[in-house]
């Protein structure tokens, strides 16, 4: 975008921003608002500086000075409202559109901001000179949405005696949202931080903490912190609470904070950080670039991880105790992506959002090295294995996923649903993905160029940045601190000498992943392999791979590597053999690795020396690979290869081949604890598969059983298992793992045998963890877990309710162990209460299998605030499940309403990325929960109810998607069909039914509105002779209590009319304007612009083939009675809808508050919450306004 | 006699009617003494020069002389035992008077004083009969290494162990079990009893009871419970620490300090590695500027 390929960076701004102060004087935790004002040192790059864009969202603004001179600025923040007064369309594809025209427009990369400060005129002639500017801001946030996030726990006494802290949050640049800022990731400058807080309070913020200050009356103090480094806005952080200090025992520079009482959590947790530094020092060569870190572990947190500038916050859910096992490699994975980010993300930044795939791609390398090193090769090739897969996964569900926007070829992206172009416009999947590739592309790049090289160039990208670093008052320098994709390649090629272009086009640019498909045949005369191997390049996804792969090839005298070549049309390859077909003698088989073992080669083809074949095996390109070779080679390479993702490959190959040979294979590595445990682990599952399919012919115990025994039990009572003692981890994954694959084994009624359900209760009864030092709270999940797989669907009668007497034995004793192991969760919780969270979704299975009456009360009271977050999400993730399996509209409500409300952004998050994959219904399939107002719900919750948070709005148009797809959603009418006369988009969709309950609401709305009504009166006077025809009885009872004092005679603007012809089958609607609209009426301007429009409206071409609607027809219909069945189904539809009401009552009110302010166009919820509590003393703050000029300006 | 008397030797009291002749014999035997001892009471008063005395007078003089005389019995006896012996001598009635504080030196001429009176000895009763021991079975003889003056081996029953319990079972297999439905058994009653107390959820809408689960109480601080060990936790976890401390090769295993203010140093060990030697003597002089004091407030001066 701004970049040019020969030159340095160019800024889209036409200032350059040097120094930036912040300064929050007050932090209010009960009434969540926070008060301060930032001060913004800039240099003109042109002459005649006018207006000055800056980024600042849901921040209240009181006063902009420039120099000293009061400067008048406007206010737009697009993003709030994505479509106006847009009732019909409803497709996403214009939501899109619309959605990324909004970003675009307040752009920081594209020098655009929210805020537009007009220079005083006086300084203009000063801008000649290129003097410097200081552009002052005061401004505050009253409980603001997104940016900040405030827990103040609802317990007795003072606020840090509570727990409460507030911490600073987003996705990409949101720091907008709580100061004014160039909100860029390329927009460096130095900072002042400083933060007034409660005397008990700790501010911990970027930078260096210069000192610390009481204030007068000493009842608070004041954190001064400086930042010499010149760092992006979008890297700046704060958090605020009674934080427990920690300095780290191995470097005093590192400061860690946590929530009271969890000091020693944090101690423990925190032990091994020195390790991480210290590695990736070395491997950089490079020091730590700020002189301090700091890591802040908050409750409620946005996401695990986020690095800022010297500074991390993390979930406090990371922290553990030394008896945890499991947590303990996935905190320390966190903390090592935190500091592999500060290097690169936060010290080093981007140029623009095309160059992020660097970052991420750097970063990522860097701690997959970390995990090679700590953790061991065997995790770092799982590891991305399961990378590569995700992702090529999501390529090809997807058909493409770009890494950069902004490669050489425009990347058109029709096939997605939202834009790439924004970091605020993706979805977070697709953002998840993308790091995926971008750090396995950074893999691909090493194996090309070598990893000492690549070390080098992150040097010396490093090394550049901190000399640019050092340089102060000569801020074009710092540019060199931004990284691009040109930069990098351009170091890349300096320092190996190599061009990766090609790589880069391939890979970067170009989105889709290669598919191959391989097999192969031996020929026994030339004593050669023919392999072949095809691409699929035509569905979506692919692309088409050309160049050299690497193919391995086991003999019976040793391993092989081939490279060959992918050509445009060669398919077949033949490879010459090494060893004769033969086998001579009884001799040791050579691996790969050097090692050379005894095999058993009876299985094998005697004709054949190929043991087995791999392509790719170092996952140079990325890509999918189908291979098929004969069952004894997968065996083979699953005993003896040595490389975890072959033995991965093979176990997945041998899920298709039911034999005792794979059986032995399979059982064979599970005993051999040299094996990679995830392997293992892999192979429990297998080996329960092939025991499903194998069923007839399956000799002996169940699969798995006597190895459980003979590894985990007593010796001399083989029923009861040893007392836990954990100490080799290896085994205790095992352990853990072999229940669960056991309870998937099935006998010939399809029931999990008898023999496994008692084992499995066995071991849940005679666990015993009291000589241990490690918890079993995952142990004893997974046992359950266990017994949740083990359930299968129950044998209905009819469709009789559940009750308890006609309870399954079985299932009431497993009801017995979840009932029992969640009571006493309630006692002594277990750590991150895991068990709580497999007993819900066991539950969930019980019910769902039809063995317990589905409801999901249960659920919803585990689903609350004030549960724990992972429980919260097992609750909802079951809410979830019921509200698809039983098309439940009330909990549907109740999910949204939780999307909208709930104090936990993490939640409000899951939710709707939960309702993605589990969807109520899809736009395949017909479903009741699937109408108009749903449509509307979601609409307005992606245009204007998820402002606060890019995730959360991505969120709800990734749902939108899936539920309604790309165009019109089908349960709304056909536009053309309908007359729409009004403008107020909320209006339009009304669900029609429920209508005479909102009598109260709409009337009384018309009669302040009334003026709006005039243009239309005829229509509207038609309307209502009909709109009080008599009514259904089933609709009479709430007419009348409801409706009834108001008489009949009122007018009911949102009154519809439904008419069904028997002949023509479509529906006429006729809706009456309301609302606000007579708000624009009074300016002259705005009325006829109104007017305008609806004769737009009704000269609007009809879709060829339907009848164009008119007015006359509609009026013409009109007396026609409607027919009393098409009413009946719509009362009942209407009682199922009641979870709306409250919804609409409340937005109608809403509109009352609005028409108070005429000026104000925009409708923000919170934003109008705001006016009426301030009304007084705010009652022209130009924040509130979409183009609302400040008093200054209006002068 | 009408009053109840506290008979000496640690007898049971004897509870008489008044004048009214009592059938034991050793109630008659005791009764004869105490006669005696009021004699002589009797005697030394006239001696002093009293010419009657009230009856309730006579009696507490009576009691005083009875206690002292039982008591200089058992002091005698209990000094006589302490040296070995079974039956008091002379000298160990002297050492008694002497630690009771009586001068005894006075008293061979007080004996032979020459006002003093001679009372009637006292009649002849049949000494009471101890009543015999239950006797089962044969005494033992003594071992040829105890000589035959020591007293005899008590009656066998008092020393013979007589298994009335089963041999408490060491099987693994039944221990196992029993401490497995034991603690079942204890899960189970007391979920059941905080249900039964408390409010409750329910699977079933027929029968509520069924499987009562104790309702889901949100609270306001959710991850301390989540993350924190429990007590029963960190009790285990000293437990084992303590008697299995050799086991700690595992890198991994490192232990917190279940005590978290005290215990700083431990609690920040290294997993595995070297403690930083500097670190325990440099804790107070690490600079670390969230360490530091809160400044004062610099005064402003207006003018």
């Amino acid at each position: 975008m701004n970049r040019k390929k020969d030159k340095g960076f160019e800024s889209p701004r036409p200032f350059k921003l040097t120094h930036q102060v912040v300064c929050i004087n007050n932090i209010n935790f009960q009434r969540k608002s926070v008060i301060g004002f930032v001060e913004l040192t800039i240099f003109p790059t042109v002459v005649n500086l006018n207006r000055i864009k800056l980024n600042s969202k849901q921040c209240r603004i009181y006063r902009v000075r420039v120099n000293d001179l009061e400067a008048p600025f406007i206010y737009n923040d697009p993003t709030l409202e994505v479509c106006h007064h847009e009732s019909k369309q409803r497709n996403l594809n214009y939501f899109s559109s619309a959605y990324t025209a909004a970003v675009s427009a307040v752009d920081p990369d594209a020098g655009h901001g929210e805020l537009v400060i007009k220079v005083p005129s006086e300084l203009w002639k000063q801008g000649d000179e290129m003097n410097v500017l200081k552009v002052y801001i005061e401004f505050s946030l009253d409980q603001p949405k997104g940016g900040l996030h405030f827990v103040v726990p609802d317990v007795e006494g003072s606020m840090a005696e509570r727990g409460a802290h507030v911490f600073s949050f987003g996705y990409q640049n949101s720091t907008r949202f709580w100061f004014p800022c160039v909100d860029s990731y390329s927009e460096l400058c130095t900072w002042k931080l400083e933060f007034t807080v409660d005397a008990s309070m700790v501010a911990v913020s970027c930078g260096d903490l210069v000192e610390t200050v009481y204030t007068h009356d000493m009842r608070k103090k004041t954190f001064h912190y400086v930042l010499p480094i010149p760092t992006a806005a979008s890297n700046i952080s704060l958090s605020v609470g009674p934080f427990e200090i920690l300095v780290d025992p191995y470097m005093h520079e590192v400061t860690h904070f946590c929530l009271p009482q969890l000091l020693p959590l944090l101690k423990h947790s925190m032990s091994y950080l020195h390790e991480i530094f210290e590695f990736y020092e070395e491997i950089l060569t490079c020091r730590y670039p700020y002189s301090c870190f700091k890591t802040v572990f908050v409750d409620e947190a946005y996401v695990q991880v986020s690095s800022y500038a010297s500074m991390s916050i993390f979930s406090t859910n990371l922290l553990h105790s030394a008896m945890i096992i499991d947590q303990t490699p996935l905190t320390r994975q966190c903390l090592a992506q935190a500091l592999a980010q500060q290097f690169f993300g936060c010290f080093i930044s981007r140029m623009s959002w095309a160059d992020e795939w660097v970052l991420k791609g750097i970063s990522g390398y860097i701690y997959g090295l970390y995990l090679k090193k700590t953790f061991g090769v065997n995790q770092y090739r799982h590891w991305i294995k399961e990378e590569l897969d995700k992702m090529v996964e999501y390529e090809l569900k997807m058909g493409g996923l770009p890494v950069s926007s902004n490669g050489h070829l425009t990347c058109p992206t029709p096939h997605l649903h939202f834009s790439i172009k924004h970091p605020h416009t993706l979805s977070w999947k697709y953002y998840k993905m993308f790091q995926c590739k971008a750090h396995l592309v950074m893999r691909l790049i090493e194996n090309r160029i070598s990893m000492e090289f690549m070390l080098q160039v992150f040097n010396k990208l490093l090394s550049l940045a901190s000399t640019a670093s050092s340089q102060k008052y000569q801020s074009h320098m710092w540019s060199q601190m931004l990284v691009s994709t040109h930069s990098f390649l351009k170091s890349i090629s300096n320092v190996s000498g190599k061009d990766i272009g090609p790589l880069i086009k391939q890979w970067v640019d170009q989105s889709a992943v290669v598919k191959f498909f391989g097999s192969f045949a031996f020929n026994r005369k030339r004593n050669v392999l023919e392999l072949e191997i095809r691409q699929d390049y035509t569905s979506s996804g692919t692309q088409k791979y050309v160049g050299p792969i690497k193919v391995t090839v086991q003999e019976l005298d040793g391993s092989f590597n081939h490279t060959l070549q992918i050509e445009e049309n060669s398919l077949k390859h033949d490879i010459p053999c090494h060893s004769k077909s033969r086998r001579n003698k009884k001799k040791k088989i050579p691996l790969m690795n050097g090692e050379e073992v005894d095999m058993d080669l009876s299985a094998m083809d005697a004709d054949s020396p190929l043991l087995w074949i791999r392509i790719d095996p170092d996952m140079s390109i990325l890509r999918k690979v189908e291979f098929e070779q004969a069952d004894f080679m997968w065996q083979y390479q699953l005993r003896y290869e040595r490389d975890v993702v072959a033995q991965e490959e093979s176990i997945l190959a041998l899920e298709k081949f039911p034999t005792p040979a794979s059986r032995l294979a399979l059982t064979d590595i599970l005993e051999q604890d040299q094996c990679f445990y995830k392997v293992r682990q892999g192979a429990c599952f297998c080996l329960a598969k092939i025991a499903n399919s194998m069923m007839s012919t399956w000799t002996g115990p169940p699969a798995m059983k006597s190895l459980f025994t003979r590894m985990f039990c007593c010796k001399s009572c083989p029923n009861i298992v040893k007392t836990n003692t954990f100490i080799s981890f290896q085994s205790y994954f095992l352990q853990k793992t072999m229940p669960v694959a056991m309870a998937q084994l099935r006998d010939i009624q399809n029931l999990c045998p008898k023999d496994v359900l008692n084992f499995i209760l066995d071991l849940i009864k005679y666990n015993d963890n009291r000589k241990n030092k490690f918890s079993d709270n995952y142990y004893r999940a997974e046992l359950i877990d266990a017994l949740t797989n083990s359930l299968t669907p129950a044998i209905s009668i009819s469709n009789e309710v559940r009750t308890v007497d006609n309870l399954n034995g079985d299932v009431r004793l497993i009801l017995e162990e979840i009932t029992r192991s969640l009571n006493m969760e309630k006692l002594l919780p277990s750590y991150r209460n895991t068990i709580t969270v497999s007993c819900l979704r066991a539950i969930r299975m019980l019910q769902k299998n039809g063995h317990i009456p589905s409801d999901p009360s249960l659920f919803k009271s585990y689903a609350e605030y004030g549960h724990f977050v992972d429980v919260r999400v097992a609750a909802l993730e079951a809410v979830v499940d019921y509200t698809r399996v039983d098309r439940s509209s009330v909990e549907l409500q109740w999910l949204l309403n939780m999307v909208q409300n709930d104090p936990a952004h993490y939640i409000r998050h899951k939710i709707l990325s939960m309702l993605g994959k589990n969807p109520p219904f899809t736009k395949a399939a017909e479903s009741p929960l699937c109408n108009e107002a749903l449509v509307d719900q979601l609409w307005k919750l992606m245009n204007s109810g998820t402002s606060h948070d890019w995730r959360l709005r991505c969120d709800a148009v990734n749902l939108y998607y899936t539920l309604f797809g790309l165009t019109r959603p089908s349960c709304l009418p056909l536009p053309e069909l309908g007359l729409v006369l009004n403008l107020k988009e909320k209006k339009a969709v009304l669900n029609p039914t429920i209508k005479p309950e909102q009598g109260p609401d709409t009337t009384e709305m018309t009669g302040i509105t009334m003026g709006g009504l005039i243009t239309m009166e005829t229509v509207s006077s038609v309307s209502m002779s009909s709109g009080v025809a008599p009514p259904p009885q089933g609709l009479k009872r709430k007419l009348d209590s409801v409706v009834g004092p108001l008489g009949s005679s009122s007018p009911e603007p949102g009154q519809v009319l439904q008419e069904e012809d028997t002949s023509k089958k479509f529906k006429i609607r006729v809706r009456i304007s309301s609302a606000e609209d007579e708000i624009d009426m009074e300016s002259p301007h705005d009325s006829q612009a109104f007017i305008h429009h609806h004769l737009n409206i009704l000269e609007r071409p009809s879709t060829p083939g339907k009848e164009p609607p008119a007015v006359d027809q509609a009026v013409l219909s009109l007396p026609v009675t409607p027919l009393p069945s098409s009413f009946g189904k719509e009362s009942t539809s209407s009682s199922k809808h009641s979870g709306d009401h409250h919804h609409h009552h409340h937005h109608h009110e809403h509109k009352k508050k609005k028409k108070k302010k005429h000026k104000h166009k925009h409708k923000h919820k919170h934003e109008s919450k705001d006016k009426e509590r301030d009304s007084h003393a705010f009652s022209n703050s130009p924040a509130s306004g979409r183009s609302v000029r400040s008093p200054s300006m209006s002068d | 006699m009408a009053d109840p008397a506290v008979m000496a030797g640690g007898f049971s009291a004897v509870r008489s009617g008044g004048g009214k002749a009592t059938s034991s014999p050793a109630e008659n035997y005791q009764l004869a003494r105490r006669r005696t001892l009021q004699v002589v009471v009797s005697s030394l008063l006239t001696e002093c020069g009293f010419e009657s005395a009230e009856k309730a007078a006579v009696e507490s003089l009576t009691e005083m002389i009875q206690s002292y005389i039982s008591e200089v019995g058992r002091c005698a006896k209990a000094y006589c035992e302490h040296t070995a012996r079974i039956t008091p001598t002379l000298s160990d009635t002297v050492v008694t008077l002497i630690e009771m504080g009586f001068n005894v030196n006075t008293l061979p001429v007080y004996a032979k004083r020459s006002q003093r009176m001679v009372i009637t000895a006292p009649p002849v009763t049949n000494a009471p009969v101890i009543p015999k021991a239950l006797i089962a079975g044969q005494k033992r003889t003594h071992p040829s290494h105890i000589p035959s003056h020591f007293p005899e081996f008590p009656d066998p029953h008092t020393y013979i162990k007589t298994p009335t319990f089963r041999e408490p079972v060491s099987d693994y297999q039944v221990v196992r079990e029993k401490a497995a439905s034991q603690r079942r058994d204890v899960e189970r009653a007391l979920t059941r009893f905080m249900a039964k107390t408390g409010e409750t959820q329910s699977l079933f809408k027929d029968d509520i009871t069924a499987f009562p689960l104790i309702a889901a109480r949100p609270s306001s601080i959710p991850y301390l419970s989540a993350l924190l060990p429990s007590e029963l936790e960190l009790q285990t976890l000293e437990e084992t620490d303590s008697s299995e401390q050799d086991d700690q090769t595992d890198s991994e295993n490192t232990f917190l300090s279940d005590d978290p203010g005290a215990d700083k140093e431990n609690s920040m060990l290294p997993p595995g590695g070297v403690v930083p030697s500097v670190k325990a003597s440099e804790e107070n002089m690490i600079d670390n500027p969230y360490l530091r004091p809160v400044k004062k407030p610099k005064v402003r001066r207006k003018k």
